[in-house]
């Protein structure tokens, strides 16, 4: 008894010390960042504002989608989504020249892409990850064309720079991204929402028998991922007021990237944390910039991104070392 | 507990291995970057990281001018969308670069300005902006120039290659659109069109054409009506179109018609085929043996040093002289296109533009590099050459 005691009081330091590990990383990941920018001489505030600029784009889309991921399923339908709600931003300014407009469009376009998701995976029951691929494709397509189409031979569509001008700096983004950052943690770790949905994600047969609506915190999840997209949207559009076929291009992707760098389960479940999309976003940016100050571009292709490939499979190695315990997630 | 530190162990070597590939990566003999000399320190916007014309680019500055003038060039990875563009700037301000070469156009308009923002020159290397765009950014301080072939010299360009194979009697082509609806590529295909004697949609001037293939995102051959009939078409990225051509070639054309890379991405196909091809890209080495001992019969290109100008235009500005043009503004000069269709010609324009001795060599540089240089003398040595 005492033995077992013993086990169970191992197995909670070890689950303590691999949560705390993210954070380690990112610590360690922005010390190294620091050390290599100062040691190359290079302006730190501006790289700083830098990383900042390319993460919170991801960290926002990412902090959505984190609700999907949870429920167990995932939707890398994101970026194309983003692209997409980016795209009728534009559109809509560009015909009512209305602030308030464009930004309706944005999140409009980016909660009813996200629906859209929702109401297929749940109401007609088809895999989530077809129903995204297939979305992916289409929302890529269709933007694609209206950009292409109306761009013409300046291969892209913007809204003039100085209508978000006021808005490219960090201490605005910086309350958006806490603003959604504190609500999504809201109703992820203080409502029975956000309870269920952990509870769906880690076992969605429990969770029918005692009586949770599956369809109903899924549409929830892809509503909150769609706002999610919008805000990443604007976002986008603040930083540069074009967009392009290749605009958003790698948030799809990295999002999965930063929820695993995040320290969370790719399986979703209880053990999902929604500070994972913050933590591995950033992590995931600091590396890749580390990389790209430390290894010569031409010294060969693709060498950046297979360092991160390492990486990647260090991290789902490492937390996943702690999930294979007979005990139940505490 | 055993099995616990046996992962550990593992995850130790896996650090180790990467740190070892930092260290094995790091460094190529020459200080890379950081600064290691008090020498001007331009950056170069690149979305092309892998094709011929690409690679003599960067050869020509990095193993010429760089070695001949007192510059560092730092290279980005290939950048794929305009915030990707505005980071690679924002970057190479931090890093203390004055000024920025862009070899990469998905948002022309948002690099100037960022340039702008950061006090950085700035300097178009390959293809131009829009007449509309010029006119708003020409005014710009610390916009340079352009120094490229324009949309209409793509045009052309593309248009002469279509009629080099209806002068031959071609009946009939398979046509690849390269990266449509990149706009330089739309324009060289419009021009394709309309000099194998086609219409598109039909509309035969190249305004309509363009403003047809954009709304279709690549040609659709039922909308193509004339004298020569396109049996393929075809684009995208080489790997990712092998069925494609290998249906194209199943329907027999007489001659394959690129609007670039195709030499980068087709040739060993094509010659086993047996089918002539044509292309527009550089005067590298690989485009060479295509010309002398594969079917490529018509090459449509820049030598490597074509860039050297812009690099002249860069260096006066970041050395105080910033030209400008009769009327005050940014540098716009177009550059056309030379045409190689057999070994001889080729060599003529390869071999004079080879390693130590390229045609904008250092001794032809320096005559528009200097305090007292003007926008004549520049313009004078490009439209010579």
């Amino acid at each position: 008894m005492k033995q077992k005691m013993n086990q169970i009081k191992k197995n909670g330091i070890g689950q303590f010390l691999v949560t705390l590990l993210p954070f380690a990383a990112l610590v360690v990941l922005f010390g190294l960042f620091v050390g290599v920018v100062s040691m190359k001489g290079y302006r730190l505030d501006m790289y700083l504002q830098i990383v900042f600029n390319e993460g919170v784009v991801l960290a926002v889309v990412a902090t959505g989608a984190i609700f999907i991921y949870t429920l167990g399923t995932f939707d890398i339908s994101l970026g194309a989504a983003t692209l997409f709600a980016a795209t009728m931003g534009v559109l809509a300014y560009n015909a009512t020249e209305n602030m308030g407009l464009m930004i309706l469009a944005i999140f409009a376009s980016g909660i009813i892409c996200s629906l859209l998701n929702s109401v297929l995976a749940s109401v007609f029951h088809i895999p989530a990850f077809v129903t995204t691929v297939a979305m992916m494709s289409v929302l890529t397509a269709v933007a694609s064309q209206i950009i292409t189409t109306k761009g013409g031979a300046l291969g892209g569509i913007s809204i003039p720079s100085v209508v978000v001008k006021d808005m490219d700096e960090p201490a605005f983004k910086i309350v958006l991204l806490a603003v959604f950052f504190l609500a999504c943690f809201f109703i992820f770790n203080l409502t029975k929402a956000g309870r269920r949905q952990k509870f769906i994600g880690g076992n969605p047969v429990c969770a029918e028998l005692t009586g949770i609506q599956f369809n109903k915190y899924t549409i929830l999840a892809f509503t909150i991922a769609g706002i999610g997209v919008g805000l990443g949207a604007f976002l986008t559009l603040i930083y540069t007021p074009s967009v392009t076929t290749t605009t958003a291009s790698s948030v799809g992707m990295n999002i999965f990237i930063a929820i695993v760098f995040g320290g969370m389960p790719i399986s979703g479940g209880a053990r999902s944390k929604i500070y994972a999309s913050l933590v591995g976003g950033f992590s995931f940016m600091l590396l890749n910039d580390i990389l790209d100050l430390v290894i010569d571009s031409s010294a060969a292709y693709g060498i950046t991104q297979l360092i991160s490939a390492v990486f990647f499979l260090a991290v789902v190695y490492v937390t996943s070392m702690n999930y294979r315990t007979q005990m139940l997630p505490r | 507990m055993k099995k616990r530190l046996t992962k550990i162990l593992s995850l130790l070597v896996v650090g180790a291995m990467t740190a070892a590939t930092f260290v094995g990566c790091g460094s190529t003999g020459k200080e890379a970057d950081g600064g290691s000399s008090d020498g001007a320190k331009i950056g170069v916007l690149v979305a092309d990281v892998s094709g011929e014309e690409a690679q003599g680019f960067r050869n020509y500055y990095e193993k010429y001018i760089a070695e001949n003038y007192d510059v560092e060039f730092t290279y980005t990875d290939a950048l794929e969308s305009a915030e990707d563009e505005k980071a690679a700037i924002e970057k190479f301000a931090s890093q203390g670069c004055d000024a920025i070469i862009s070899l990469s156009s998905s948002d022309r308009a948002q690099q100037i300005e960022t340039c702008e923002k950061y006090g950085v020159y700035y300097a178009i290397a390959s293809g131009v902006l829009d007449s509309e765009q010029y006119e708003t950014y020409k005014g710009y301080e610390h916009f340079v120039g352009q120094v490229g072939p324009s949309n209409e010299t793509e045009f052309e360009a593309g248009k002469e290659m279509g009629e080099y194979f209806k002068k031959q009697g071609t009946k009939s082509v398979a046509i690849y659109g390269a990266f449509i609806p990149n706009p330089m590529h739309v324009y060289r295909a419009a021009g394709v069109l309309v000099g194998l004697g086609c219409t598109y949609g039909g509309a035969s001037d190249m305004d309509a054409i363009v403003g047809q293939i954009f709304a279709d995102q690549g040609i659709t051959l039922s909308k193509v009506a004339g004298d020569t009939q396109v049996v393929a078409y075809l684009q995208g990225y080489g790997d990712t179109t092998t069925d494609e051509l290998n249906a194209a070639i199943q329907k027999n054309p007489e001659a394959f018609i690129s609007v670039g890379m195709a030499t980068t991405f087709f040739t060993q196909t094509l010659n086993e085929a047996g089918i002539q091809f044509s292309d527009i890209d550089s005067f590298t080495e690989a485009n060479g043996a295509a010309i002398k001992d594969g079917k490529l019969v018509y090459l449509a290109g820049k030598y490597s040093s074509s860039i050297g100008p812009v690099f002249a235009l860069v260096m006066n500005a970041i050395n105080g002289n910033v030209i400008r043009d009769e009327d005050g503004n940014a540098v716009s000069v177009s550059q056309g296109y030379l045409v190689a269709t057999d070994a001889d010609s080729f060599d003529s324009f390869y071999l004079s533009d080879k390693g130590t001795n390229p045609i904008f060599s250092k001794d032809v540089l320096d005559t528009v590099i200097g305090d007292d240089v003007t926008f004549a003398d520049v313009k004078a040595l490009i439209e010579s050459k």
